[in-house]
């Protein structure tokens, strides 16, 4: 006997076994489905006993197995049932042949057999045989199982004659030798007549009725001959029987302590009384009546008689003793060589056992002899099926790690180098047997909490063998599914030289098939996960950027109101608030347009010690649509922090949140959600999109300022134009505005600030006229509207008063005054409460003063309108004033009307420019740089009382220094409508004003 | 004297294993992985009896065709592993214990590091000179 049978267990010992097999041609599936049909009656309350007949079928059974039938008769094939299709009465002697000649190979050993013949109709079927049964086909058998109990009754009869027969043979006279195939040659020539030789003789023959008894559902009786094989065989040193006996002995304790079985086969035993409850009812009228002794059945069959279950208490081994015997009968197999398939079996039924006991530290000892029992030349498949079921009791016990390594070692021989033809699929679905042994998963979630655990070396070692095994599978998507699992999770414990290795295996798999973000389900049912890269490169950090300044929507105040009023019908309340608080953690307070290409920044870090493409890298949202553009990136070895900046644009309005990015990264495309990502700082992924709203380029006329204008206060300047003007020089500022979006522009709305300055300035500054503009409203993407803005600059470069004091005291020329001494550039200047002719004053020169403005452009326009939702531009005007004429001194002289009378005028180049200056009724003066001039202007009188006060709703809320500016200015201008004078630079060809 | 020493954290993954053929080092690893089984049983077997007394030695765990395997529990759960030659003879139970006492010391040591973070593998030189100490002894 050569060939265990690893799935035996210590209750198989009262089975009786039963070959099915199939005869001719039967087609597989068909056979497996009669055969598990047949499998069903597995065991058979035997008509009028309580006695239980329990069943072992097998469909394929060595011969040479048969042979050891006598030393444990569980392995004697007893009876036969042969499944056989014939389609004719012409095949049925051939049929009827082949069943017969089945039938010699375990002839010996038979009690009875059947054959099912599938398929034959006609007269050959109808004639009535007890060892035939015929079906038209195998969808319409309905009594197979019935057929099936018969035949377990008739083997029980002559298992149950048998069992009388022998024990009931006590005359002595000549009891047989019962022997084991390779023993036979041993007892040639051997004295027959000795005591030693008939104690061997009836020791064999106790056991082997023991084992009958045992079969026939009979413990105690089994109990009774077994305790009697031991004494007699040992006293013979006969220890291979001896062993048998020992064993026999457990197997009927271990039946009588674990009634539920010890194999933990699914289903398991049905409960013996429920069984013996409904025995009679199964009676059925004219069937065969059992040929039992009623005698025997009275004195040694089980009953309630208590003298009976004293004995067996007596009988019976406790759970301890079991395993006792159980060593002792392994050490008397292991003296015989050829009994080897004999002690592992028994040593796979103690471990069953043991694992039932929970005594799992006693089952590894049994294992690890068992690990060691040579069974001589084992083929391949003998030895995967060896360490397989190693590892499966491994598993019984316990003992995950132990069970992981044989079945691993079971993979490993699925594709020997010795075997012809490796089992890579065999071998790689052992692998994936083993992975919960070494506490790995195969989803990457289980990894990304916190700091790895497990043994990384062996886990890494399995991961490779994944890879291998399911590459020579063919399957190179599930090496790219474990390549990637192995490099996303193991990433810590690869060394520098391990990652190239792997990276480049990867690179090479996926150029065969690229990895991809969906589930693998293997055959088996079992899910592979996807493995997204996250680590490939680690992200730090999420930050969803705001919109460049001129592209940030604004609300209209207004509506914003109201929409907080909506909200909630309190006013205030802390609650309210501090659940909003918490909402709005994650929301942040800018918003995205639709259309508009909006930014995410990533830093990111490339823990690979090699440069580390990326490529495809873009956002995954949900909320609205969104149309990501990616990017590729390639991040230098073991990098810092490396920014990264991702875009895309929103196709719908909504609130859109950023959930995670998506990359290709050697070839695999991971989608990575940030929700799975540890230690990603993010300020907030949920962002509101407001619709689409126009986009308008603005350009100037003038050139762009270097230096950009500095704001008053967080505003931001799209664009800043600067320019340089004499002191009462006006200038075109040609603004194109150009609607560069998708949308209509709708609105445009104007306005102007001067940043706060400390200079006085006279007019108006900026002054533009919209409507023109505005008539071309509403404009169509694409399409121009030009607004002509007119700087004019008026400042006082005057000096200070006590300056002109002293002007107008002596009357001196100021040419060749230092005026620009240091002397004077720190006195402050003092604008406010100047006499009106100051306007027209001295002052220092030489000296350039800065004006500044910004111009700012509301525009709205499409949906975004609709919502009340506007964009700003904002213009940066810088001027630079050079002072240009002055009036060092003013002094009048009467005329000769009355009503008359004549200005005087010191009138100072400043530049270094020739002008000229003329005024009203007036010749041009001609003024060479730096030169000083009087002339004289003829002007009526008049009186300032005459202008008209400022209206007196306004008087009411003005200050009176502001009442008295007012006043200045309002005569200051009347003054200038009445001279106009003006000036002009020769050489330049514009005509500027004062 | 060993063969391979190794550290295992209570989540039994390895702070720090060590073996002296450096070649075989993988076939060490599987060895002390597979100890663990009998490692877990024996201590779910002590604690169901006493768990102030318990010994924290466990005494050899199996043995192999070529190897011994001995096991030792601290109290927090930290297995040590020794793997001795089966052809070694001269080592007696009470020797494997003074090892593991030694072993233990030293681990404790560097337990107290400040700098060293529970749960990180051991990359302690003192650590590392000990044991390579106590492997080479006898060898």
């Amino acid at each position: 006997m050569s060939i265990p049978d690893y799935m035996q267990c210590a209750e198989d010992h009262q089975t009786v076994l039963v070959v099915v097999q199939p005869v001719g041609i039967v087609p597989e599936d068909q056979f497996f489905r009669i055969y598990k049909r047949i499998a069903s009656v597995s065991q058979v309350s035997v008509r009028d006993s309580q006695r239980l007949l329990y069943i072992r079928y097998r469909h394929h059974y060595p011969p040479e197995n048969n042979e050891w039938g006598d030393f444990q008769t569980h392995r004697k094939v007893v009876g036969l049932v042969a499944v056989t299709t014939c389609a004719s009465a012409k095949e049925w002697p051939q049929t009827a042949d082949r069943f017969h000649g089945q039938k010699e190979v375990f002839g010996a050993t038979l009690y009875d057999s059947r054959l099912l013949v599938f398929g034959l109709q006609g007269e050959i079927a109808e004639q009535a045989r007890t060892d035939m049964a015929f079906y038209p086909s195998f969808d319409r058998c309905d009594d197979v199982e019935k057929r099936v109990e018969d035949f377990v009754e008739s083997i029980f009869i002559v298992l149950e004659s048998k069992r009388l027969d022998r024990a009931t043979d006590k005359s002595g006279d000549k009891i047989p030798l019962l022997c084991v195939p390779f023993e036979k040659k041993d007892f040639v020539g051997l004295d027959t007549d000795s005591r030693h030789y008939k104690k061997r003789c009836q020791g064999r023959m106790r056991k082997h009725v023991g084992d009958l008894c045992l079969q026939a559902g009979m413990l105690q009786d089994a109990l009774v001959h077994y305790h009697m094989a031991v004494e007699l065989l040992r006293s013979v040193n006969d220890f291979l029987w001896l062993g048998a006996a020992l064993e026999g002995l457990c197997s009927a304790s271990v039946i009588y302590h674990y009634p539920g079985g010890t194999a933990g086969r699914t289903g398991g035993r049905k409960p013996s009384i429920a069984q013996a409850a409904d025995a009679g009812k199964r009676h059925r009228p004219g069937a065969q009546e059992v040929l039992i002794d009623p005698g025997a059945l009275t004195t040694n069959g089980i009953s309630a008689d208590t003298s009976s279950e004293i004995g067996r208490a007596k009988n019976c081994l406790s759970p301890e003793d079991i395993i006792e015997k159980y060593k002792e009968a392994i050490s008397y197999y292991g003296k015989y060589k050829n009994a080897g398939v004999i002690e592992l079996e028994a040593c796979v039924k103690a471990v069953r056992v043991l694992a039932i006991q929970k005594r799992a530290m006693e089952a590894s000892e049994f294992l690890q002899n068992a690990v060691y029992i040579n069974l001589g030349q084992l083929s391949e498949e003998e030895k995967i099926q060896r360490y397989s079921i190693l590892s499966e009791l491994y598993e019984l016990i316990g003992f995950h790690r132990k069970s992981a390594f044989f079945k691993r070692v079971a993979a490993m021989q699925c594709v020997a180098p010795t075997i012809p033809e490796p089992g890579w699929r065999a071998c790689y679905k052992l692998l994936l047997e083993t992975l919960p042994g070494y506490s790995l998963s195969l989803d990457p979630k289980d990894f990304c909490k916190g700091t790895h655990r497990g043994w990384a070396a062996v886990q890494m070692r399995l991961l490779h063998e994944l890879v291998y095994a399911s590459r020579r599978m063919g399957n190179p998507g599930l090496s790219v599914r474990h390549l990637s699992f192995l490099l996303q999770t193991m990433l810590d414990f690869l060394s520098d030289q391990e990652k190239k290795e792997v990276t480049q295996s990867l690179e090479n798999y996926t150029s065969k098939c690229p990895g991809g973000m969906e589930v693998i389900t293997l055959p088996d049912g079992l899910k592979l996960p996807p493995v997204p890269f996250t680590r490939l490169p680690i992200v730090k950090s999420v930050k969803l950027l705001n919109l460049p300044v001129t592209l940030r929507p604004h609300k209209v105040k207004g509506l914003l109101g109201q929409n907080m009023t909506t909200k909630s019908p309190f006013i205030y309340s802390p609650i309210i608030m501090h659940n909003r608080g918490e909402e709005r953690s994650k929301k942040i307070d800018f918003q995205w347009v639709q259309g508009d290409v909006c930014e995410v920044q990533l830093m990111v870090y490339n823990p690979m010690p090699f440069e580390l493409r990326v490529e495809n890298m873009g956002l995954l949202t949900s909320g609205v649509e969104f149309e990501s553009l990616p990017a590729a990136l390639s991040l230098p070895a073991e990098s810092g922090l490396y920014p990264v900046t991702l875009v895309g644009v929103p196709r719908t309005a909504g609130n859109i949140t950023v959930n995670g990015y998506h990359t290709s990264v050697f070839g695999v495309t991971s989608d990575c959600l940030l929700d799975s990502l540890p230690g990603v700082k993010t300020s907030g992924c949920t962002v509101e999109v407001v619709p689409a709203l126009p986009r308008l380029q603005l350009s100037t006329s003038l050139p762009r300022s270097a230096n950009a204008l500095q704001p008053p206060s967080g505003e931001e300047l799209s664009s800043s134009v600067s320019v340089q003007l004499f002191n009462g020089e006006t200038q075109q500022l040609v603004i194109t505005l150009e609607n560069i979006g998708t949308e209509l522009l709708e609105t445009l709305e104007v306005t102007s600030k001067t940043v706060s300055t400390k200079e006085k300035l006279f007019g108006e500054f900026l002054s533009w006229d919209l409507d023109e503009a505005l008539s071309q409203f509403p404009l169509k993407p694409g399409q121009v509207v030009t607004l002509t803005v007119s700087i004019k600059v008026k400042l006082d470069f005057s000096g200070q008063e006590n300056l002109l004091q002293d002007l107008n005291d002596d009357g001196i020329s100021v040419t060749g005054l230092p005026i620009s001494s240091p002397l004077r550039q720190v006195l402050k200047p003092r604008a406010e409460s100047k006499p009106v002719s100051a306007e027209s004053g001295k002052a220092e020169y030489n000296h350039i003063k800065t004006l500044e403005a910004i111009l700012n452009f509301k525009y709205s326009g499409g949906a975004g309108h609709v919502e009340g939702y506007y964009r700003e531009l904002s213009l940066g005007v810088r001027v630079d004033v050079e002072p240009s004429v002055l009036f060092t001194r003013v002094s009048t002289l009467p005329a000769t009307s009355t009503r008359q009378c004549h200005l005087l005028l010191d009138v100072f180049n400043s530049t270094e420019h020739e002008l000229t200056v003329s005024a009203k009724n007036n010749q041009d003066l001609v003024l060479h740089p730096s030169e000083c001039q009087r002339m004289a202007i003829q002007v009526d009188k008049f009186d300032f009382d005459s202008l008209p006060e400022p209206d007196a709703e306004r008087a009411r809320f003005a200050n009176p220094k502001q009442l008295e500016e007012e006043r200045q200015q309002a005569q200051g201008c009347e003054i200038n409508s009445k001279l106009g004078i003006r000036w002009t630079i020769i050489s330049f060809p514009w005509v500027p004003g004062h | 004297m060993a063969v391979c020493i190794a550290v295992i954290a209570k989540e039994n993954y390895p702070l720090y294993i060590r073996s002296v053929p450096t070649e075989n080092e993988l076939k060490f690893h599987y060895t002390v992985h597979t100890s663990l089984d009998v490692v877990e049983e024996k201590i779910s077997a002590v604690g169901k009896a006493l768990v102030d007394q318990r010994e924290l030695y466990l005494g050899l765990l199996y043995p192999t065709e070529d190897y011994k395997v001995y096991g030792y529990v601290t109290n927090s759960k930290v297995k040590f592993v020794i793997v001795v030659d089966s052809s070694n003879t001269s080592l007696r139970d009470n020797e494997i214990r003074s090892m593991f006492r030694k072993l233990h010391n030293s681990f404790t040591d560097v337990m107290c590091n400040p700098f060293y973070n529970p749960g990180d593998p051991i990359q302690s030189k003192a650590f590392d000179s000990m044991v390579s100490a106590m492997m080479v002894q006898a060898c």
